[in-house]
């Protein structure tokens, strides 16, 4: 009788808690307790997490360099290679992919043909010794994560210069993390700064900024974002271009996060926390910075998310028609540039292979931001 | 009526003063472009071989009224623009009007046919999915409306021409046969024009169907839990009459007010998808213009035409907005 006494006290003690840290717990904490309950989100962050961590760590975990400096110019156009553990002639607990060879005689008619000889072995090695880097920019490396003792691997093979696509791949989904992030960034402040403004003043201020705001949006942002692409100066480095490139992606995307800063705005301020604020004679920069953008902080976060696809995409068909980031970058986009031609469409299908992570990427951001959505949204 | 007719002026005055700030816009960006008209044309004229000289540039700048104040060239541009006449090509030297000729009319044409292709899927597949229980519909749609938005156009435009290239060994490119391509409009040159453009057509349309189809479902189920669909219900309306009558009805507004964005996201796909197809239209020649030859005439005159349709686009619905729903014409004039 007092043990079930003593463990319904218990019981009810766990309950109280549990009570208590729901009462207690900070937006955050909340909206990560019902970000874990979705799912599709959930599986989709665990995604984008490896595609963030593969892009940062893309110069260790690709075999060799993204530009020219690293390719293979014994393989050029190259299939992809799977690294395999049995061949006619066994297994081997190694990986293992056939060497490629190279000929050049009467029997092909005197062009280069690669031919694969399945008698010699190339066996796979970890952490190796190659290319050297910078990981994050700044600490210099050369130990690559794989690679075969002789010769190269490719796994996604090679294009026409012979460059690795599987490394290419890499690099370019940590590109367009970047220019994302950047351009949502700018786009972002500019949208606090625009929608704030709007929405704190309300009246003929906001009305002149909405009519400018819509004008804006009605320009179809991508023929407007080429036209100014298209009057950079050609001779920018590739590091300014793809800054310009971020910077004006910023400015395209900033209407529609302004509007919706301004919304939230209207409807926050006039609640009485803000009037208190004001009676207390803060100016209007503090009220906006210190009691009215913390109250809507997480839509904003979602907002930023759901417009960081948008980005990645508008950069991929920009660098695509040859007006955004240009060739030693390595970046969706660029590498597509050249699948339109027939020989890619017809004898080399391995150029798509990117587009691949590039759906994954994307996808796993709407995924996440819809999430988030549902989360955020609490009451 | 003549409440209508005050609201149908007050939205003509507004598309206009937005066509005017556009233009503005568009204006200011062809004239921060390094170089002007002159320049780039006697450039042009130098790969031919004949030199040339600062007064030369001089007397062409005076001869194209550039020497004149900024505000006096935008106004004449604007009021030109609105007769339809954009002047002369920097680089092509040619009348912009005649250039662009049917090609604009032929790329608006095949927006418009992808924005009616998604309203025609989006709005009956998104009232049927808001109003099923049907778990395996509702997902697949949702993940159609995913892979539309992660999938762009051009992607779509490229994966469909790798797999009709490995499978039919034909590309599917271009507008016309080569036999019509200069012809004279006939009904079969338009047949022709038929069979080649179902292709642009679907691509421009996909992404443009999953958004709609987004909105519709979600318009609709919001809708649909309200209390008069319930009282409907309980009045005896069931069916489709109650689908079609009740909740549907309400969602039509926003539905009808997003048909400007989404011709607005079809114009952003054209040039890129024109280029992929190797179309000849109006996306191809902005391409043309920015890509290759840095023609600032010509790209603010398409740009400006493009964003002229969106905003014709709006005022339209807006209209049909008031015509359609009482409290629309109200909420304007008090």
């Amino acid at each position: 009788m007092s043990m079930n006494y003593k463990r319904d006290q218990r019981a009810t003690a766990l309950d109280q808690k549990a009570k208590e840290a729901y009462f207690t717990a900070s937006q955050g904490q909340l909206i990560w307790a019902r970000f874990k309950k979705q799912r599709a989100a959930m599986i989709a962050a665990v995604l984008l997490a490896a595609m963030v961590i593969s892009g940062l760590f893309a110069p260790f975990l690709s075999p060799y360099d993204p530009t020219i400096a690293g390719r293979d110019k014994d393989y050029t156009n190259g299939a992809p290679q799977i690294p395999q553990f049995c061949d006619k002639n066994g297994c081997s607990m190694r990986p293992f992919i056939h060497a490629v060879e190279r000929e050049r005689s009467l029997a092909t008619n005197f062009r280069w043909v690669t031919k694969i000889n399945e008698d010699k072995r190339l066996y796979m090695q970890f952490f190796m010794k190659g290319d050297k880097y910078k990981l994050l920019g700044f600490i210099p490396g050369s130990v690559h994560l794989f690679g075969v003792d002789e010769g190269k691997i490719h796994l996604f093979g090679t294009d026409e210069d012979g460059q690795d696509i599987f490394s290419r791949t890499l690099h370019a989904v940590w590109t367009s993390l970047k220019v994302g992030s950047i351009g949502v960034f700018i786009a972002f402040v500019l949208a606090l700064i625009i929608g704030g403004i709007a929405g704190y003043y309300g009246g003929w201020v906001d009305s002149v900024i909405q009519m400018i705001t819509d004008a804006v949006r009605t320009v179809p942002a991508i023929p407007l974002f080429m036209a100014i692409a298209a009057f950079m100066p050609p001779e920018l480095t590739a590091e300014a271009r793809f800054f310009y490139i971020s910077l004006l992606l910023g400015f395209i995307n900033w209407p529609t996060l302004a509007r919706r800063v301004r919304t939230h705005l209207l409807s926050e301020r006039n609640q009485e926390y803000v009037l208190a604020a004001q009676l207390c004679g803060a100016p209007a920069g503090h009220v906006i910075r210190r009691h009215l953008l913390p109250s809507f902080t997480s839509y904003i976060i979602v907002d930023l998310v759901i417009s960081f696809p948008y980005m990645v995409l508008s950069e991929t068909a920009l660098s695509f028609i040859g007006l955004g980031l240009k060739d030693p970058v390595s970046s969706l986009g660029v590498m597509l540039q050249k699948a339109t031609s027939a020989d890619v469409l017809l004898s080399y299908q391995w150029y798509f292979i990117p587009v691949i992570f590039f759906i994954v990427l994307v996808m796993s951001f709407v995924f996440v931001g819809d999430g988030l959505r549902d989360a955020a949204d609490p009451y | 009526m003549l409440q209508f007719g005050r609201f149908v002026v007050t939205r003509a005055i507004m598309a206009l003063f937005t066509l005017v700030l556009v233009s503005l816009i568009v204006f200011t960006l062809m004239e921060l472009v390094p170089g002007d008209c002159a320049e780039r044309y006697l450039a042009f004229k130098n790969t031919q071989g004949s030199g040339i000289s600062v007064e030369d540039i001089e007397v062409e700048r005076q001869r194209l009224g550039l020497d004149r104040p900024f505000f006096e060239r935008w106004g004449s541009w604007i009021l030109g623009a609105f007769q339809g006449d954009f002047g002369d090509s920097c680089i092509l030297r040619v009348n912009i009007a005649q250039l662009l000729g049917d090609k604009f009319w032929l790329s608006l044409a095949i927006c418009l046919s992808a924005l009616a292709l998604a309203y025609l899927i989006a709005v009956p597949v998104g009232i049927i999915a808001a109003a099923s229980n049907n778990a395996f519909l509702n997902n697949s749609l949702r993940l159609v409306s995913y892979l539309g938005l992660a999938m762009p156009n051009f992607l779509l435009a490229l994966m469909i021409m790798l797999f009709s290239t490995i499978w039919f060994g034909e590309t599917l490119t271009g507008l016309f046969s080569s036999e019509y391509r200069d012809a004279p409009w006939t009904w079969a040159k338009f047949l022709d024009l038929l069979s080649h453009a179902w292709l642009p057509i679907f691509i421009l349309g996909w992404s443009a169907t999953a958004f709609a189809l987004q909105t519709v479902r979600a318009l609709m189920s919001d809708e649909i839990g309200k209390l008069y669909v319930t009282a409907a219900a309980a009045r005896g309306v069931h069916g489709r009459k109650l689908l079609w009558n009740y909740p549907a009805r309400h969602a039509l507004g926003p539905i009808v007010n997003s048909l400007g964005f989404d011709l607005n996201r079809i114009f952003n796909e054209l040039p890129i998808v024109a280029l992929i197809l190797t179309l000849t239209d109006a996306g191809a020649l902005l391409i043309e213009a920015l890509a290759r030859s840095n023609d600032q005439q010509l790209a603010g005159a398409i740009i400006f035409l493009l964003t002229a349709s969106i905003v014709a686009l709006n005022f339209a619905t807006d209209i049909l907005l008031a015509v359609l729903d009482p409290r629309v014409r109200k909420s304007i004039i008090r």
